[in-house]
């Protein structure tokens, strides 16, 4: 299908330019296309989120090209470049830099997908006045005073500030009851140690729970058997899993198992997609992971059936996860800032998306609540949204009104 | 200045001008952005070779001083509302204390520990800095006053920036080369024993190259964290950086001043250029391409571009840069007229002891070396001798016992010390610096008597003539005779002048008509005054030579007085041939 696209475009190009030639001022009035980025970790370490977030935007260009382009430009095609962000924050702004340089008729883009590759990404879109869309949740991204950044994603503070409470609602919806007390199994790295900062500066207080076990290991985990002995010994209404590590994930809940806390004896709560992506169940598989819930600040929704099948077929993946929801998210955004604005400008894009209020349509559809953002460039009214592994899949499970599956919240 | 120097100059020069010219041809942020990269990566690099290359103490963790250097500006920025202008100077003292701070502990080490031991520093801080909560800075835009907080909306300017810092670099960087400072650490890659009993204050050098090295890496890394705007620890702190140093640095050719400029020139933009072309088409194959010419440069050119080309234009011109013979023109110094203490003790050893595990290698050894004497001390393998000096000369501390020099105490002294005090050695296998000419070899031994350099390159053209080396200066000591090496390594020790040298086993694997001229010169040098002590475990030759024998056996001084008598002693016989030879001797005597 790319290559096709290819020798589409390359057909259309060679077109355009015999048109340019004989006649310069119609065939440029014809034939427009705008053109919008997408810089992403290609190679290196997150070569996989990228190629994710890249297999969502080849969809959403075609989806938006398939219903005749931009109808306020014209029927403008949405055209899309892409640049590799590799494996360093030097790489990613290098990618920006040369985007920059290479388009000047850029109209908006998004990426890149690590926070640290965004920030630096965004100082030089920043400057050069292109919206920018990103699902990187880091507070600083939009701390800057800077206009043109979009965050889709709620904040990672803010989720550290949702997942608990929500996670108490979800088990009052289930089943009924509120926990009242909390296991936390984390590591010392850098997210988990700021996601669970406020949690234990009143955050568990306020949310009525009671810490009853609190682990903190350095990874890799070598045992994860005294950690779990006390999880055994106190019975915590719900065990708070903050790993960053996928073998050190791997070694609790296989102790978690033997202790015979497994398949839902134990609610176990995570936050973050790497919870739900295809890689965890290739290496953990699907017994052990059965009942783990996520907060997630973006998972396939009600509403998405027809797309999340398409996207399978499509690329052949086992699921849709947050990268490939957001790869075709972010373009429609853009495709909708584009036809609000009437014109291929990106300081006009910019201004179209601030004032934006979607409620409907495939960019409103991608993403859970409406489209809107504040001044700093934060989403307004986002639910918290949960997902849980039911028979090897994530499902989102939490707000109800967004659940493809119903909770499964086991009484300890 | 010498018209090396002067080159060099009209290089960095020519340097500038080409960026400056490039820079005004450009006409693309991006192109400028990784123009900037290019020179703040030679930079580093640099800053790298200036304890690495030159002193030959490998580092694998330069990205320490970048980070920090980094994080100075950033946090200084973000936190006190300093502006870079201040804050990379800042960085500077930054990177220099830290230098001093690894470089205590580190320095303690050699080789591939030391390089080794350097990883630890950017791994402990990268977590350090990911634990006190800094991972991620994005430097504050300042929309009211970008230009006195080094932001610019005109790339060129860091550009200019970074050339200017690069330039600055070069010119340490090339006046360390042509100092005191650059030979000390050149005596010391080659050879860190020889350099610090030819009176180099090794351990001083090493952590002024360190701190030096750090403060200008730290420099690098605050204008980049200026230039890429975001900090966070992997990005600074990472393998990455550290290897990105000493890769351009071993590319380009490493210990030459500009090597890192060619590796920076050459592999920033080609790594760049690939991840353009390569990264959205065959994403990660641009590595595999970078890997590859990486790989095919070392088989190449092992040594480095820099010093194949250089290699090869020797090559085809042998008459590059021909150094005057300072020899020929520089008159020997007179030696004053024998000292008025002739005659008196000059060395004196009581009851000295020192064992390794149960072996006493040296036991109660008392020996004393009048000022004038020339002085033999031989005795058969493993007696002792060579652990003698080394306890004189300061390598090994007695357990036991006192030295005296004019009756001062050496003990505890470190060798370089022992050498400023007048004591000048040779080693039993000759420990030259083979990438250094016959005179800078022997320059490095006389700077501990020299003012300058200049007065060093004197005194040791004199040191040359005297042992009659002169017409060999410009030679590469890798290329010496065996007589010539040994007589190379004694015009060394002579050069400061000492009044005392040790000689260890000078004489050992010459041929007849070779000894002779060693002979001579040792002959010639106790003529100048100078007192002379002496190791051999051959008696022939030295029975002409000296005029007293002090004999070691198995760490105990078995015999001494002139050397008629000691050939006759049956204890040495029997030490020399066994007890059985002993016997027959006493028999055929009577």
């Amino acid at each position: 299908m790319t290559h096709q696209m290819t020798r589409r475009s390359v057909a259309k190009g060679l077109a355009v330019s015999a048109a340019a030639l004989a006649l310069p001022a119609i065939g440029r009035a014809q034939a427009k296309s705008v053109k919008i980025a997408m810089i992403a970790p290609m190679s290196g370490p997150w070569a996989r989120q990228g190629q994710l977030l890249r297999m969502g935007a080849d969809l959403a260009v075609e989806d938006t090209n398939a219903r005749g382009g931009i109808k306020s430009l014209g029927g403008a095609k949405l055209s899309i470049v892409y640049a590799d962000a590799g494996d360093s924050t030097e790489k990613a702004k290098n990618a920006a830099q040369r985007l920059v340089a290479d388009n000047p008729d850029l109209v908006g883009g998004f990426g890149s997908w690590l926070s640290s590759f965004t920030l630096a990404v965004t100082e030089v879109t920043e400057r050069a006045q292109i919206p920018w869309l990103t699902l990187s949740y880091s507070d600083a991204i939009t701390n800057r005073g800077f206009k043109f950044v979009f965050q889709t994603s709620p904040t990672a503070e803010w989720q550290a500030a949702q997942t608990v409470p929500t996670a108490l609602d979800l088990a009052q919806s289930a089943t009924g009851k509120r926990p009242t007390t909390v296991g936390l199994i984390m590591d010392n790295t850098a997210a988990p140690t700021s996601f669970a900062k406020p949690l234990r500066e009143g955050g568990f207080e306020k949310a009525g729970l009671k810490l009853v076990v609190d682990q903190i290991y350095t990874p890799p985990l070598s045992d994860a058997t005294p950690l779990i002995e006390k999880v055994r010994s106190a019975k915590p209404g719900f065990l708070l899993l903050l790993t960053s590590a996928m073998p050190d994930c791997k070694l609790v809940l296989e102790k978690l198992d033997e202790f015979k806390l497994s398949h839902g004896k134990l609610p176990l709560v995570g936050n973050g997609a790497p919870f739900g992506s295809p890689e965890l169940l290739k290496t953990i598989g699907p017994e052990l992971l059965e009942g783990m819930l996520f907060s997630v600040a973006n998972w396939p929704m009600k509403g998405q059936e027809e797309f999340i099948e398409r996207f399978k077929k499509k690329t052949g993946e086992p699921f849709l996860t947050q990268d490939g929801l957001c790869g075709y998210g972010h373009p429609a955004i853009l495709a909708e800032g584009l036809e609000a604005s009437g014109a291929a400008d990106k300081i006009k894009v910019a201004e179209a998306i601030r004032a934006m209020n979607l409620t409907t349509g495939p960019a409103a559809q991608c993403f859970p609540g409406p489209i809107k953002f504040d001044e700093k460039g934060r989403r307004i009214g986002v639910p918290m949204i949960f997902a849980q592994w039911q028979k090897g899949v994530p499902v989102t499970v939490f707000p109800t009104d967004l659940a493809l599956a119903t909770p499964v919240w086991p009484s300890v | 200045m010498s018209p090396t120097v002067k080159r060099q100059l009209w290089a960095i020069l020519g340097l500038a001008v080409a960026v400056l010219a490039l820079m005004a041809f450009l006409q693309s942020d991006y192109f400028e952005l990784v123009l900037t990269q290019v020179l703040l990566w030679a930079m580093m690099s640099v800053a790298w070779n200036i304890l690495c290359g030159y002193s030959g103490y490998f580092s694998f963790g330069h990205a320490a001083f970048w980070g920090l250097g980094a994080y100075t500006v950033a946090l200084g920025l973000i936190h006190l509302d300093l502006s870079p202008w201040l804050t990379i100077p800042a960085s500077a003292v930054v990177g220099g204390l830290a230098g001093a701070l690894i470089g205590f502990p580190t320095f303690r080490l050699r080789g591939h520990y030391f390089a080794l031991a350097m990883l630890a520093y950017p791994l402990a801080s990268l977590y350090v800095f990911q634990w006190l909560g800094y991972q991620e800075i994005p430097l504050p835009m300042k929309r009211e006053a970008p230009i006195l907080y080094m932001q610019f909306a005109d790339q060129r300017a860091y550009v200019a920036l970074a050339l200017g810092l690069l330039v600055i670099t070069l010119l340490i960087s090339l006046s360390v080369e042509n100092s005191r400072f650059g030979m000390s650490l050149f005596a010391i890659k080659q050879n860190e024993p020889a350099a610090e009993a030819a009176g180099i204050d090794t351990w001083r050098w090493k952590m002024l190259a360190l701190m030096l090295s750090g403060a200008l890496a730290a420099m690098a890394g605050g204008l980049y964290a200026v230039v890429l705007l975001v900090v966070t620890p992997e990005a600074v702190f990472g393998m990455l950086v550290s290897a990105q140093a000493l890769i351009l640095a071993l590319f380009g050719g490493v210990g030459s001043l500009w090597g890192p400029v060619i590796g920076a020139t050459v592999l920033v933009p080609l790594a760049e250029g690939l991840n353009a072309k390569l990264g959205d088409v065959l994403p990660g194959i641009q590595g595999v391409v970078y890997g590859i010419a990486i790989i095919a440069i070392i088989l190449l050119a092992p040594e480095g571009v820099y010093w194949r080309i250089r290699d090869r234009l020797a090559g085809l011109l042998p008459e590059l840069a021909p150094m005057p013979t300072p020899g020929a023109t520089i008159p020997a110094v007179p030696r004053a007229a024998p000292s008025p203490t002739a005659g008196k003790d000059l060395l004196v050893l009581r009851n000295v002891g020192i064992s390794f595990g149960g072996l006493r290698a040296l036991d109660g050894v008392d020996l004393s070396v009048p000022e004038g004497g020339l002085y033999g001390i031989i005795g058969p393998n493993g007696a002792g001798k060579t652990t003698l000096f080394n306890v004189i000369n300061g390598f090994l501390s007695p357990e036991r016992g006192n030295i005296t020099f004019v009756n001062e105490s050496l003990v505890g002294l470190r060798p370089n010390q022992v050498c400023r005090k007048g004591i000048g050695r040779t080693f039993q296998v000759v420990r030259a610096f083979t990438r250094m000419t016959v005179l800078e070899n022997v320059t490095v031994g006389a700077f501990v008597g020299a003012a300058d350099a200049a007065a060093a390159r004197h005194m040791a053209a004199t040191a040359l003539d005297r042992v009659g080396l002169g017409a060999r200066a410009n030679a590469l000591a890798g290329g010496l005779t065996n007589r010539e090496l040994r007589l190379m390594e004694l015009a060394r020790a002579l050069a400061p002048q000492p009044r005392l040298v040790l000689l260890d086993e000078t004489l050992a694997g010459l041929g007849h008509d070779d000894l002779d001229g060693i002979l001579g010169a040792i002959r010639q040098v106790r003529a100048e005054g100078v007192t002379v002590l002496i190791i051999e475990h051959t008696m022939q030759a030295m029975v002409q030579l000296v005029d007293h024998f002090d004999v070691l056996d198995h760490g105990r001084l078995i015999a001494s007085g002139t050397p008629e008598t000691v050939v006759r002693n049956s204890e040495v016989i029997e030490a020399y041939l066994g007890k059985k030879w002993a016997e027959q001797v006493a028999v055929a005597v009577k």
